[in-house]
């Protein structure tokens, strides 16, 4: 009788095959994961163009609590997927800012190519509903110091 | 053999489990493609509340001046001449000036028409250099 496998038996007695009873419980692991993190965009972004800033940092502040308002080039301002005149900002954002209890954070994402008379009035427009923390969205710019000075 | 016992239904009684991996990977794979991870990022400012309006001895303040074209027309308090540099150059000034006169204040003046990214440039020139008191305005003559 010819040996089995040419007589390189197997000597480890150990399983090959990957154990797949526990993938059920990673995938409701990762299932959960995803539930807890998910947040459903409010509204839709607007397109513009970035400014650019290394001193960029995140914004300390639950996302249900950060107002986005949209500047484009041609001085529109969107909020919340509406297009609002420049001088109604401000009672668009008053109640909002009332209704989180002063914990609202404004985000002015806007072009950078908006001259800076639209960002000045929307600033005051900020002022006048008492908005206090404000934070103008840009985009980290990686720079080599070494290099560029 | 006693039939009292024995069972008239075939149907299973468990709950059956085969699936449950196709359930939850069906909304792993929901909740995968909805996440949208916040990208909030931004250059923090603290805008004044109104009426709060004071007085600033000149000598306290340092103003920036953007003009149209990105360059940076610097004048100190008092004095009235002006000198011109870069944006970026505003951080290592900055740092001079403010180990001067810790009580400094950056006033940003910026020209109507230019573009809000110069502005920007400024604002992080001068984030990067650690300002605090920080003014945004916007220029009224020139």
């Amino acid at each position: 009788m010819a040996i089995k496998g040419g007589g390189f038996d197997r000597k480890s007695k150990a399983a090959s095959n990957i154990p797949d009873s526990s993938l059920a419980d990673i995938a409701f692991l990762l299932l959960i994961f995803f539930m807890v993190t998910t947040v459903f965009k409010m509204g839709k972004d607007r397109p513009i163009e970035w400014a650019q800033a290394s001193a960029t940092e995140k914004i300390d502040e639950k996302i249900k609590n950060i107002l986005n308002i949209w500047v484009e080039r041609d001085g529109s301002v969107w909020v919340n997927d509406r297009n609002i005149p420049l001088e109604e900002v401000s009672d668009i954002v008053r109640p909002l800012y009332a209704a989180s209890q002063r914990h609202l954070v404004i985000s002015v994402r806007a072009d950078r190519d908006t001259p800076y008379s639209y960002i000045d009035s929307v600033q005051k427009e900020l002022v006048a509903a008492g908005v206090v923390r404000v934070v103008f969205a840009t985009m980290l710019e990686r720079q080599m110091r070494g290099i560029r000075r | 053999m006693a039939v009292l016992n024995q069972k008239k239904t075939k149907a299973n009684s468990a709950i059956p489990t085969s699936s449950m991996a196709d359930i939850a990977f069906l909304l792993l794979i929901f909740f995968l493609v909805t996440t949208t991870f916040p990208k909030d990022k931004g250059l923090a400012v603290v805008l004044p509340e109104q009426g709060e309006e004071v007085a600033v001895s000149q000598r306290n303040i340092l103003h920036i001046i953007v003009r149209v074209d990105g360059i940076v027309d610097l004048r100190r308090g008092e004095s009235t001449s002006v000198q011109q540099m870069r944006p970026d150059d505003i951080e290592s000034v900055w740092r001079q000036e403010v180990t001067a006169n810790p009580n400094l204040i950056a006033a940003v003046k910026t020209h109507p028409d230019a573009p809000h990214r110069y502005m920007i440039d400024v604002l992080d020139a001068l984030q990067l250099a650690g300002a605090e008191r920080i003014s945004l305005q916007i220029l009224e003559e020139f």
